[in-house]
């Protein structure tokens, strides 16, 4: 109990006394895991709206295989991507292993199923007048789409937070594909893990403690945002 | 009456809408006249929605041929003009999460009008509707009847040829379907056609000019009974055309 105090002071002593090694591996995760999230959101928004609003052969079973891939470890999306990514593997040419961009990848793979899924089940409930509305008034379907998504911000928005939360925590991919390389693709989780490992436990608490903030002030947000919604129904 | 007022603006022929193993509608003919005010009624289920959702471009059917202007169309080609001439309003119209102005603008963005033509528009059909006190409020926060009318001046705002009206009324208290019809009437005097929809026969106040009849996926040309209707000028072309 004694280590565990005096770690948690000696945390929050090395968070607040602007520990330059600690920030940087809180800048590389948070950097790594918003890159993800833009890029794979707004195809997995498309896709999840296809889904919702058009009828085709196979939708049915393109939402099954994404409900399932949620489900999917971190660590089997690591070693698929691995093997893929290693220069012996039919991607080996990209020398992306070990890289922050492998990393990226890795986390796409985990949120895309996790932001169509959510995503979907958002749009699916929005109301259809509203998509024949746009229409009828003129508007494109690009434009008549942007309206749906405005409609369903906080929805969707949630659907982010979610998919945000689960690639900044995860430690399974970003450890095989990143490599842990200090300073370069040594993030949250991997740094945990590492220092841990090492019986270091102040920085691995301080890490932590930056996991469970940013969770609280998400979660904070989300409520925040969902409750306008709410009022404004 | 001029050749040009004779020959309908929009000439729909031979549609077939089937939904599954069921014909809704079968071989539906219809001329629309600029102007024209026409009721068309039918039991739940007897296809009104469905022919409405086709007029507006945002149903495909399994066959129809359209006519603009003299030039015969396929659907393909057809569905943008019918977006781009005619407004289609659900029976609960939908209202965008927004201001009541913001959702009158809404249309008039779409047709790149400058910010000074779009506020006076907006002003302009907020007058129309008498809900000049309701320009900065939430939609969502609006009465059903209030709902109704800003959907219509929304409608209004984007000066369309044709205005289809889904039993607007059908939900509405007796001070809101007055309201309702007036407006209505007003948009016949403004030369904007509209299919106004009830599975009533009576239309409360509103000066028809044809009465068309759904039944079993077929249409047919009833006699107009509303006494109102015979101060205004019949509309011309065989009765019998419509027929499906």
């Amino acid at each position: 109990m004694e280590t565990l105090s005096a770690a948690s002071y000696q945390a929050l002593y090395l968070l607040f006394s602007g520990d330059s090694a600690l920030w940087t591996i809180i800048g590389i995760s948070f950097s790594v895991s918003v890159r993800a999230l833009i890029y794979a959101a707004p195809l997995a928004i498309l896709t999840a709206f296809l889904l919702a609003y058009f009828s085709f052969p196979g939708r049915r079973l393109l939402v099954s295989i994404f409900n399932t891939a949620l489900s999917i470890p971190a660590v089997v999306v690591g070693l698929t991507l691995y093997i893929m990514l290693s220069k012996a593997g039919p991607l080996g040419e990209w020398r992306l292993l070990f890289t922050q961009d492998a990393m990226i990848l890795g986390q796409i793979c985990l949120c895309f199923p996790l932001l169509v899924a959510m995503a979907h089940a958002t749009l699916q409930s929005t109301d259809r007048r509203a998509w024949e509305t746009a229409l009828t008034l003129g508007a494109s379907p690009v434009r008549a789409l942007l309206t749906i998504l405005h409609e369903a911000r906080f929805g969707l928005i949630g659907a982010l937070v979610a998919g945000f939360g689960r690639i900044i925590a995860e430690v399974g991919s970003s450890m095989m594909l990143g490599g842990n390389i200090l300073n370069y693709t040594r993030n949250i989780p991997t740094a945990i893990a590492l220092e841990t490992s090492k019986g270091s436990f102040a920085e691995g608490i301080a890490l932590g403690m930056v996991l469970l903030f940013m969770a609280l002030f998400l979660n904070i947000a989300l409520g925040q945002v969902q409750g306008k919604g709410a009022v404004s129904q | 009456m001029s050749a040009d007022t004779l020959r309908p603006w929009l000439k729909m022929q031979d549609l077939t809408f089937l939904r599954g193993d069921r014909t809704i509608l079968k071989s539906v003919s219809l001329d629309i006249q600029p102007g024209e005010l026409t009721l068309l009624t039918g039991q739940n289920g007897s296809g009104k929605t469905t022919l409405l959702r086709i007029l507006a471009g945002l149903q495909k059917p399994q066959q129809v041929q359209f006519e603009f202007a003299g030039e015969q169309q396929k659907w393909r080609q057809s569905y943008r003009f019918l977006r781009d001439q005619i407004c289609y309003l659900h029976q609960q119209p939908y209202l965008f999460d927004g201001s009541v102005s913001e959702n009158i603008a809404y249309g008039l963005k779409r047709q790149r009008m400058g910010r000074q033509a779009i506020k006076a528009k907006v002003a302009e059909a907020l007058e129309q509707i008498s809900l000049e006190h309701l320009a900065q409020r939430n939609s969502r926060e609006l009465s059903g009847g209030e709902k109704q009318r800003v959907a219509i001046a929304r409608a209004w705002a984007l000066a369309p040829r044709l205005m289809l009206l889904d039993e607007p009324v059908s939900n509405l208290d007796k001070r809101s379907r007055h309201i309702c019809y007036d407006l209505i009437n007003q948009l016949q005097q403004q030369k904007i056609g509209v299919i106004y929809t009830s599975h009533e026969p009576q239309a409360g106040h509103l000066k028809i000019n044809r009465h068309l009849h759904l039944y079993e996926g077929e249409m047919t040309t009833k006699p107009l009974t509303n006494e109102k209707a015979a101060v205004v000028e019949l509309v011309k072309g065989n009765p019998n055309q419509s027929r499906g």
